[in-house]
């Protein structure tokens, strides 16, 4: 395999084992889809619903579109936040491939953040005086995905580098570009869709606006479902047009690859079933609960069977160079002890607010 | 020096310091804002007072708005154009402190995740658990500062690291502490800066209390940065505050740049004084926007003198701006920037389109063809010799000569000069010996270059480099063997041409 335009490793080592990094990347990248899906699945399901809407701002949809553009107003900053880690994890481990799929986009990457800054300012102006900016929202968060799959693909084919050199655009044409885009974009629109069903249905059953949430719940539910089904007919494409060195490997990798993707397309297929059992998901609470929380399941185990893909795609380079190992096991330590006292604040910050409601004079 | 090169038309550079410098402005609004804010709602619950609740409402939603998006997405946005236009560096930078910055990113989840509460649970919460949650905020802001310090200091003054290599010998740096109380002091005056306007709008009478209020903050935050300020320049190591202090700075520009940091923090004081704490009632947008110029401008200026005394290295004495490591420099001379990259050897093997990929892999991180720091400028040309030669008006031909050759030439008067050049007829009808000329000039410098790097080369290891012994103490040196400083030489004498080959010159992707 020629190796020629990798650049070499690192001379400071690597400091931790790869394990641990490969296991801080798949983590915190699952942290960074839950709030990805939410900002992503959230906005383009919202502009399709206000449209449907109408402007009228009773209708069901029009209620839907605000309700996950309100959750957007978190959710955008935390998809940034949570977003640091894994690009940060991604660099130690994969720093000859990361930084060279970049350069090689160079302008379309970087302008990945201008995209980011007028989506969520787009989704802020949504807010205060509606007009078109909710789609400009969704169409730089689409951009936004768009480039992401991009950069991911050409870092993973060092073999196509040159190409990409002289013409980036033409990861387009990937096999597996549009395949990939629309498996993410998809499992974006469930996940939003089914927290909107679930906050739904708590509110119906609270009973609070209990028709429009019964609708709303209805509505978001059946998004769940035919995304899911596209999602099911796109994951087996993907896997059809994958290099077939990849395949092979993911097929010949024993338990550790076979057994997440058996688990993810049986979890996909039990979804299906769980999301066409309910007409009336407000009459099911425990099922949307459930459907929602298998779906979170799928999501990390696809995460690591994505993390796996992209190991086999690299393993003819990464083979072929031995990172020197300096741990730094106290500061990992520090670190590990900081995050759970750091997130273990978060809860009880969250659980304080939550108990001490007030009105009035007592209020803040 | 072994990646591809992202090659950008306005220079790597010039994009970085837009990024970075949004980037900082609004960090540090948003540490210093976190303080205020949640002092100023203490005090308006201890004091029943509504205007002051307001100020700390109004702030918030400013902080909310710009720092935990914009902030946010700018913070990325320096690693992904560090990693655009340095990615040997930011790589040696991660590869050594991944695990500061994991912890940063610890600190800076709680801080998000507390101003988006705080902001939207105002009226909604009790007093007592909005001010805590206030108060969590400004220690996840703050801490992150604590954390993200380390690195950035280290990259100046990486102390006893440049010998252990030990994590905490580089954080804990001589500049470390300095450099906290100057940041400490420096996020109150950019809170100040951006909560004068969110003052203005409270009610006529309560303004001028307000603003006063805010222009004690600013003089203690004046106080502070001009502390540890001087502190940061005390603990400066002489190679380095030889560069722009004492009679004869090294490099007159960072001098000048010291000069306008402190008249900046002079200017931000005089307009506090004057308009926020004696005359509040006049204080106006424009006064704001004063404050605005005096904060920035120390803010900018010292960060400016930070970089500049830093040149040419991007971690001090061990790694360069262009991601060269001082350990490769004489096995890259001996074996040859090709054989150490791929995108370099990988090409037309013409020797000028070979020089160019050289350029773009060694000069191109801090120059440009045409725009910023352009190339093209800086070298010799055929027109620059004849405008020499021409001396039309009487006596610009001294001041071409002093413009565009005493750099190399400082030792050779213009008469002297003139008079063992060629003149203007011979120049013009023999244009190819000038370029010929050009060429050796070029190569000369390229193995004064070159030369430079075996002094660094040679240097004891694990001490901080004297730049006051180089002549061009603001360049990485070139590396590569012989045959390579003669392919570098004919790409650049070919630009004199207006030949530029699209590949070193970047089209820009």
């Amino acid at each position: 395999m020629n190796t020629d335009l990798i650049p070499a490793l690192d001379a400071a080592g690597m400091p931790g084992p790869p394990w641990l990094f490969h296991f801080l990347l798949v983590f915190t990248f699952f942290l960074h889809l839950i709030f990805m899906n939410l900002t992503l699945g959230g906005t383009l399901m919202a502009f399709v619903a206000n449209l449907r809407g109408g402007g009228r701002t009773a209708d069901p949809n029009a209620v839907l579109a605000k309700r996950l553009m309100g959750v957007n107003t978190y959710a955008i900053s935390l998809a940034i936040t949570t977003g640091v880690a894994p690009l940060l994890f991604v660099q130690v481990l994969y720093q000859q491939y990361f930084y060279s799929g970049t350069i090689l986009l160079g302008w379309i990457w970087f302008n990945m953040l201008v995209l980011l800054m007028i989506g969520y300012y787009a989704a802020y102006l949504h807010k205060k005086f509606r007009g078109p900016w909710l789609g400009v929202s969704a169409l730089t968060f689409f951009g936004i995905a768009m480039t992401h799959v991009a950069v991911h693909l050409i870092h993973v084919q060092p073999e196509k580098w040159a190409r990409f050199d002289a013409n980036a655009l033409a990861v387009l044409g990937d096999p597996t570009y549009w395949p990939r885009l629309l498996h993410f974009v998809l499992a974006a629109i469930t996940f939003a869709a089914l927290v909107a069903a679930w906050w739904a249905v708590r509110r119906a059953r609270a009973g609070v606006d209990v028709e429009v949430n019964t609708a709303i719940a209805a509505t978001a539910w059946r998004w769940g479902l035919w995304s899911t089904v596209l999602i099911m007919v796109d994951g087996f494409i993907l896997l059809g047009v994958l290099p077939k060195p990849v395949l092979l490997g993911v097929m010949r990798g024993g338990l550790a690859t076979l057994g997440p993707l058996t688990i993810s397309i049986l979890f996909g297929v039990g979804l299906l079933m769980m999301l066409a059992r309910a007409k009336n998901p407000v009459e099911n609470p425990g099922l949307v609960s459930g459907t929602l929380a298998a779906l979170t399941l799928t999501i990390a185990v696809m995460t690591v069977t994505r993390h796996q893909v992209r190991v086999l795609y690299l393993d003819p380079f990464t083979s072929q160079f031995h990172p020197t190992i300096v741990p730094q096991w106290g500061n990992f330590i520090l670190f590990a002890l900081l995050l759970v006292a750091g997130l273990a604040t978060v809860f009880w910050m969250i659980r304080r607010v939550l108990t001490s409601p007030a009105e009035g004079d007592e209020a803040a | 020096m072994d990646y591809p090169i992202w090659n950008v038309a306005m220079g790597g550079g010039v994009l970085m310091a837009w990024v970075a410098i949004t980037h900082v402005i609004v960090s540090h609004f948003a540490i210093g804002g976190g303080l205020i804010i949640v002092i100023t709602e203490t005090l308006a619950v201890k004091r029943s007072d509504p205007e002051l609740r307001e100020l700390a409402r109004r702030s918030s939603l400013v902080l909310i708005l710009v720092s935990t998006v914009f902030g946010a997405i700018s913070g990325v946005g320096i690693w992904v154009v560090a990693g655009l236009i340095s990615p040997g560096a930011i790589s040696a930078l991660i590869h050594n402190y991944v695990w500061g910055w994991a912890i940063e990113w610890v600190f800076f989840i709680l801080e998000i995740v507390a101003a988006l509460v705080y902001y939207t649970t105002w009226d909604k919460i009790s007093k007592g658990a909005h001010l805590l949650v206030g108060w969590l905020y400004f220690i996840g802001a703050y801490f992150s500062l604590v954390v993200i310090n380390g690195i950035i200091t280290f990259m100046l003054t990486p102390g006893g690291w440049l010998e252990s290599h030990a994590f905490w010998d580089g954080f804990f740096n001589p500049t470390y502490w300095p450099s906290l109380v100057l940041r400490t002091g420096i996020v109150v005056l950019m809170a100040v800066a951006f909560m004068l306007w969110p003052a203005f709008k409270a009610s006529p009478d309560r303004r001028p209390d307000l603003v006063r209020y805010l222009g004690w903050w600013f003089l203690g935050g004046v106080f502070v940065s001009y502390a540890g300020y001087r502190w940061w320049e005390a603990v400066l190591p002489d190679t380095v505050t030889a560069l722009f202090l004492g009679e004869a700075p090294t490099l007159a520009g960072l001098a000048a740049t010291r000069s306008f940091t402190l008249w900046s923090l002079t200017l931000g004081l005089a307009v506090t004084v004057v308009a926020l704490l004696l005359a509040p009632k006049l204080a106006r947008g424009l006064t704001a926007i004063l404050l605005m110029v005096g904060a920035f401008g120390f803010f900018g200026g010292y960060e400016r003198l930070r970089e500049g005394t830093r040149k040419p290295f991007l971690i001090h004495s061990h790694l360069f701006s262009n991601g060269l490591l001082v350990s490769q420099i004489d096995e890259i001379n001996a074996r040859g920037i090709a054989a150490h990259s791929g995108w370099v050897a990988a090409g037309d093997p013409a020797p000028e389109a070979f020089g160019g990929r050289i350029f773009v892999a060694q000069c191109a991180s801090c120059h440009t063809i045409d725009g910023y720091q352009s190339i093209r400028e800086a070298l010799p040309t055929v027109a620059d010799m004849e405008l020499v030669a021409a001396d039309q008006p009487s006596g610009m031909g001294a001041v071409h000569y002093r413009e565009q050759c005493s750099r190399c030439h400082g030792d050779i008067e213009y008469q002297e000069m003139a008079e063992m050049m060629p003149t203007l007829e011979e120049i013009r009808e023999d244009p190819e010996f000038i370029r010929e000329l050009n060429l050796g000039m070029i190569t000369m410098t390229l193995v004064e270059l070159r030369d430079m790097g075996e002094e660094f080369a040679d240097f004891e290891p694990g001490k901080q480099f004297d730049m006051r012994t180089l002549d061009r103490s603001y360049m990485p040196p070139f590396v590569g063997t012989e045959e390579e400083v003669e392919a570098l030489a004919l790409y650049l004498a070919s630009l004199d041409r207006g030949e530029t080959d699209v590949v070193a010159t970047g089209g820009e992707k």
